[in-house]
């Protein structure tokens, strides 16, 4: 058998794309289990202040907390088992919260509706930064559903804790549940 | 320097492979459906290349009931991780040669 070397370098070419897919399937499922992990939190938040006013402010951050502990765990013993403590990924999580605890507390003393809609829009940036990087999904997920907090924040009125648990508690619930499936 | 290798060679067969490999040994394999859309094959196309790189020992097919459905799961073996190794090897000197 005779090939020739344009026909090996489309073979290989060929290859090459089916390994990127296949890496970035496996990407999308273990993201797509803390996107549905995380999606269950905000709805648990949101909802919880929605009823119970009280529970905004600092308190949410235990809530968050949670969260951060699951995405840990998950990393640790689901996605990569066997893998040590995601240390970046704590550094990360520590990065942002600090980032917007001084932006929503310190410089712009947000009041509690521009804390609400800000939070969740600060994280979905970084959804859509990575998505540069690790696929289009990312991306669409940070901006959609940044657009979607955006549009409530300036229409739903009072019902705006309510939209939120709907796009950030809902919404990442279906974005994880469809991104099993790209 | 080995030749090509005439079972891994065939185009479906190759992307499986290649799907396949770019997994760790330690996985669980990929799923016939997967496979079905990582390759563009039919059902039937599929199926015959599967028993086709089987035959040869370089990958071991699973069926199983999952939640009362069936589930076929193909996962690449040893012999069929060097002979992909292999024929990669052989492509990239056939290009490196040009």
């Amino acid at each position: 058998m005779t090939i020739r070397s344009d026909e090996a370098a489309r073979m290989l070419a060929d290859v090459d794309g089916v390994v990127a897919k296949v890496k970035q399937s496996r990407l999308y499922r273990s993201a797509a289990l803390i996107i549905i992990l995380w999606g269950v939190v905000n709805l648990a938040r949101e909802t919880l202040i929605a009823v119970a006013p009280a529970w905004f402010g600092p308190r949410w951050f235990l809530i968050d907390a949670i969260g951060v502990a699951g995405t840990l765990a998950l990393l640790r013993w689901v996605v990569e088992p066997g893998a040590r403590l995601p240390v970046r990924t704590l550094a990360a999580f520590c990065l942002f919260y600090a980032f917007g605890w001084v932006w929503s507390n310190l410089l712009g003393q947000f009041g509690p509706r521009e804390s609400m809609g800000f939070w969740p829009t600060l994280f979905l940036f970084g959804y859509a930064v990575a998505g540069l990087w690790f696929g289009w999904a990312f991306t669409a997920i940070g901006l959609g559903l940044t657009a979607l907090i955006l549009i409530g924040y300036v229409w739903s009125g009072a019902a705006f804790p309510l939209w939120l648990a709907a796009v950030s508690g809902g919404g990442f619930i279906l974005c994880g549940l469809w991104m099993r499936r790209a | 320097m080995d030749g090509p290798d005439e079972v891994i060679h065939q185009p479906i067969r190759l992307r499986v492979m290649a799907a396949l490999t770019a997994l760790d040994s330690k996985e669980e394999g990929l799923d016939f459906a997967r496979l079905k859309g990582l390759t563009g094959a039919t059902d039937g196309n599929l199926g015959a290349h599967l028993d086709h790189l089987a035959r040869a020992g370089y990958v071991e097919v699973t069926k199983a009931f999952v939640a009362r459905r069936p589930r076929t799961t193909v996962k690449a073996s040893a012999a069929g991780r060097a002979a992909f190794a292999r024929h990669v090897a052989f492509l990239k000197v056939i290009i490196a040669g040009t």
